[in-house]
């Protein structure tokens, strides 16, 4: 047997009561539950979470089992229900909490408070809980009560002021981008208190705020304000010290994104291209000199990438125009891309969803995983970016059905008779 | 201990008090090493002798470049000790195993079988420290095909998918201008080096290797744009001020006010069940141009609106912001039951009445340059162990006495040696 078949998975024996919901508290416990912890959603099919409401749906119908988006985001995890504004339902969840080491809530502040499940109570019944609140402003201040999502916390921490065109409107990015950025954060945070608990048998309350923690992926803007009174601006695809850098059109329709930082970098780019003249122009030599010609650089590779590439269906060669029999080699965008990097300059295509799918390197470390879900079938989860050597994540099971695990959670974990299960069902108590 | 400069504080709080870090990273991995000193651990970072090369990353303090001036190189590594070490010398290699053996976790960036050269390996490392962690972060990953690809963070979020959800029709795709490909491999392999933290303590001491990759990070900021793909074959790219929703484009969530931009989601919170308070809203207001009647009402409750009602929302939607403030008009949107947001610069997020009062921005002393700045603050509160900004960013090896004498034991001729032989 290897040594590492003998190793434990990291969170094994730990169980998460996971109250959060959306994006960003199911990442959190999601990466316990990958890892090896018992992680139970607690859900109500009374007020079914948003992302179970949000698409896409398996044949574009909507049901509460039936949204790809919820799936991706809780799997490895047991689901149970309860309906806790029913008279028993706060009680139910205490006496499941007694047995759980974590509890992670993304709630509006004061939610679990309502039904006597903040932690200062949580704490009377399990004296060593962690426990994880992230409310999207924080749980204090004159916008602790605000509500809303990813998708526009965004634009309250930065990210669409700092993306788009100079000229045009702060789009920012396509996605609830926070979702993807705070989770991890607050993990880190909350597997270190863990950690602590390990060593000394001591739980703790993490406050936490997704806002606080979206302004930690822009700091440096942060302090060009405060220390130089300078306000950045988003700059479509340039960088303030790299030239070129920015995007270019295929002829595929794909787009190659060039950037060179270093001399090195442009020399690779100058050999690609096989050294035009505007290249070697004397304003051309150095970086800061380049800086001050991104127009002209930009107008120059634009103008080569379109006329040097090819749709994958043209002939790889083509005539050189007026001069009788030399060919040109022509690249497909993901050719361009080889060429490039062969020069030694960073570049890469924009890849799809569709050619993410496909793309090899993601395919080589096996980022996508498929599991086999009892109503989807078989479908894509994301896994996480990072391979421990020996104990890696494993994603055990799709994402649970509402409700899916309320016989193991209510009679094993919770200790109720099948009489009374029965009866709390019949009393809607475990909806 | 009254020369002791302030970097860090000499008692940490946070929970990982008590374990050390060593920095060998470069952009992909500074804000990771970072994160781990706030919650609690000592943090080395180790320069080569002429200082790091990001500390020539801009923007400069007041525009001057020089060695200490970097902002980037405050943001990323306040809060950390500094030793210089000529890794290309082999005094220099074994300097740094020596403090590796005395460390938690590293963090490094080198290519895929770079750090070999330095002897700073994982089989290298963890046959001297079998219970060292090694975070490797690199552009795709230790392996692979595209393992020796040059990158750099646009590049990160070109692989890794995220430009392509990000843009417009007419321009294309776009960056984000603050580098996130870099930033989400930090926080990611910070998850990582705590889950394999957590993982020695239960499995006997035994450290391993976490192979993280900026690629796949940015992947992991695609929402469900890969669900999407999966299960309904479309391909969801740039909206611009508009929203795709499970891969249709959807109505404009950004629109204009008198002072800046605001964001909201389904019209501003008038479609659905729970519209009717701002439909209220802009009747009041003598603006609703119609969608108080009955029948629209109707209409904006079942959500069900043609492609030609929906602009005509969009339209009253962008004639009732244009004239307002952005902050009156999403404190009153919330007021009624919408989650609207305000679009906030930089100057802003600083301004923010929601952040004073969480006492959020932090002063951290320069003192080598005699003034304090504001830095943005811990974003986790703990209770037991509370995690606390520790202090400015180091100047290029200005722990090597501290490290160096008191970690490594290491007297005085020693280190003038070292020194002397242009080690450190």
């Amino acid at each position: 047997m290897a040594e590492t078949d003998r190793l434990k998975k990291p969170f094994a024996g730990l169980r998460v009561a996971d109250f959060s919901w959306v994006g960003v508290g199911p990442t959190v416990a999601k990466y316990l539950a990958d890892h090896g912890a018992e992680v139970i959603r607690i859900e109500s099919s009374t007020y079914p979470e948003a992302l179970r409401r949000a698409g896409p749906f398996i044949n574009d119908e909507p049901g509460v089992n039936n949204s790809g988006y919820y799936a991706n985001f809780n799997s490895s995890k047991l689901g149970m229900t309860v309906d806790l504004k029913h008279p028993r339902g706060p009680d139910l969840v205490r006496r499941l909490i007694a047995k759980c080491d974590v509890v992670t809530e993304s709630f509006t502040p004061g939610t679990l408070a309502r039904w006597g499940l903040e932690y200062e109570a949580l704490r009377a019944i399990r004296p060593d809980l962690v426990m994880i609140s992230m409310p999207l402003f924080a749980r204090t201040g004159p916008w602790s009560h605000y509500m809303g999502y990813g998708h526009v916390l965004q634009a309250a921490t930065g990210y669409n002021h700092l993306t788009g065109w100079p000229a045009g409107p702060p789009i920012g990015t396509g996605v609830a981008y926070t979702d993807f950025f705070v989770p991890h954060i607050a993990a880190a945070a909350l597997i270190a208190a863990l950690d602590y608990r390990r060593r000394t048998g001591k739980g703790q309350f993490i406050d936490f705020s997704q806002m606080e923690a979206a302004i930690h992926g822009l700091g440096t803007a942060i302090l060009d304000w405060t220390a130089n009174g300078h306000e950045q601006i988003r700059m479509g695809n340039r960088d303030p010290e790299a030239a070129p850098h920015g995007c270019y059109r295929c002829k595929d329709g794909q787009h190659l994104v060039i950037a060179c930082f270093t001399e090195l970098e442009w020399a690779g780019l100058k050999a690609a291209m096989g050294r035009p003249e505007w290249c070697d122009l004397e304003r051309m030599r150095r970086k800061w000199q380049r800086l001050n010609e991104q127009r002209e650089i930009d107008r120059h590779l634009s103008a080569w990438v379109e006329d040097m590439t090819r749709r994958e269906t043209d002939p790889p060669e083509e005539p050189m125009e007026g001069a009788e029999g030399v060919m040109i080699r022509k690249f497909t965008s993901y050719e361009l891309m080889e060429w490039m990097q062969k020069n030694g300059v960073p570049c890469g295509v924009v890849q799809s969803p569709e050619a993410m799918h496909g793309d090899p390197q993601l395919a080589h470390r096996g980022h996508y995983r498929k599991l086999n879900h009892p109503v989807m079938g078989e479908r894509t989860y994301d896994s996480p970016s990072f391979r421990l050597s020996t104990t890696p994540a494993e994603l055990t099971k799709a994402a649970p059905l509402m409700g899916e695990d309320n016989e193991y959670v209510y009679k094993e974990l919770i200790g109720l008779t099948d009489e009374e299960f029965v009866e709390l069902l019949l009393d809607g108590a475990l909806e | 201990m009254t020369d002791q400069p302030p970097v860090p504080l000499p008692h940490s709080t946070g929970p990982l008090a008590g374990y050390r870090v060593i920095d060998f990273a470069d952009e992909k991995g500074q804000l990771c090493a970072r994160l781990l000193a706030e919650l609690g651990a000592d943090v080395i970072k180790v320069e080569p002798r002429e200082g790091d090369p990001t500390r020539h990353n801009g923007p400069f303090f007041r525009g001057e470049q020089g060695p200490d001036t970097s902002l980037y190189w405050w943001v990323m590594n306040a809060g950390k000790r500094s030793v210089t070490c000529e890794l290309r010398l082999a005094p220099g290699r074994e300097l740094a195993a020596k403090l590796v053996d005395r460390a938690d976790i590293v963090i490094e960036t080198f290519p895929p079988g770079e750090s070999a050269r330095y002897g700073l390996d994982y089989p290298t490392l963890s046959t001297r420290n079998p219970g060292i962690i090694v975070v490797s972060i690199t552009n795709f990953g230790q392996t692979g095909p595209y393992r020796d690809y040059l990158a750099t963070d646009i590049v990160g979020s070109a692989m890794g998918g995220q430009m392509y959800l990000n843009g417009d029709e007419a321009h294309g795709p776009v960056r984000t201008t603050a580098p996130q490909a870099y930033a989400q491999v930090n926080v990611q392999a910070a998850v990582g080096a705590m889950v394999a933290l957590y993982a020695r303590g239960v499995n006997g001491g035994m450290g391993q290797q976490v192979d993280a990759s900026m690629q796949e990070a940015m992947a992991n900021t695609m929402d469900n744009s890969q669900q999407i793909w999966d299960i309904r074959q479309v391909n969801q790219s740039g909206p611009g001020i508009r929203r795709n929703t499970a891969g249709v484009l959807g109505p404009q969530y950004l629109y204009e006010t008198a002072d800046g931009w605001v964001t909201n989601l389904g019209l501003g919170g008038l479609l659905g069940p729970k519209g009717a308070a701002l439909i209220d809203w802009l009747a009041e207001s003598g603006e609703a141009r119609g969608l108080d009647s009955h029948d629209w009402r109707a209409r904006l409750a079942a959500g069900a609106l043609s492609p030609e009602e929906r602009n005509y929302v969009e339209i009253v939607l962008a004639r009732f912001c244009k004239p307002r403030p952005k902050l009156a008009l999403v404190a009153e949107a919330q007021r009624r039951g919408a989650g609207w947001a305000p679009v906030l610069s930089p100057r802003e997020i600083v301004e923010s009445e929601q952040l004073a009062a969480r006492d959020y921005f932090v002063w951290v002393q320069h003192e080598d340059i005699g003034e304090s700045f504001l830095y943005p603050g811990v974003p986790f509160r703990l209770s037991e162990t509370p995690a606390v900004q520790r202090g400015r960013a180091p100047h290029a090896g200005e722990h090597n006495e501290q490290v160096y004498g008191d970690l490594l034991g290491l007297d005085a001729g020693e280190i003038r040696r070292l020194r002397a032989r242009m080690v450190i």
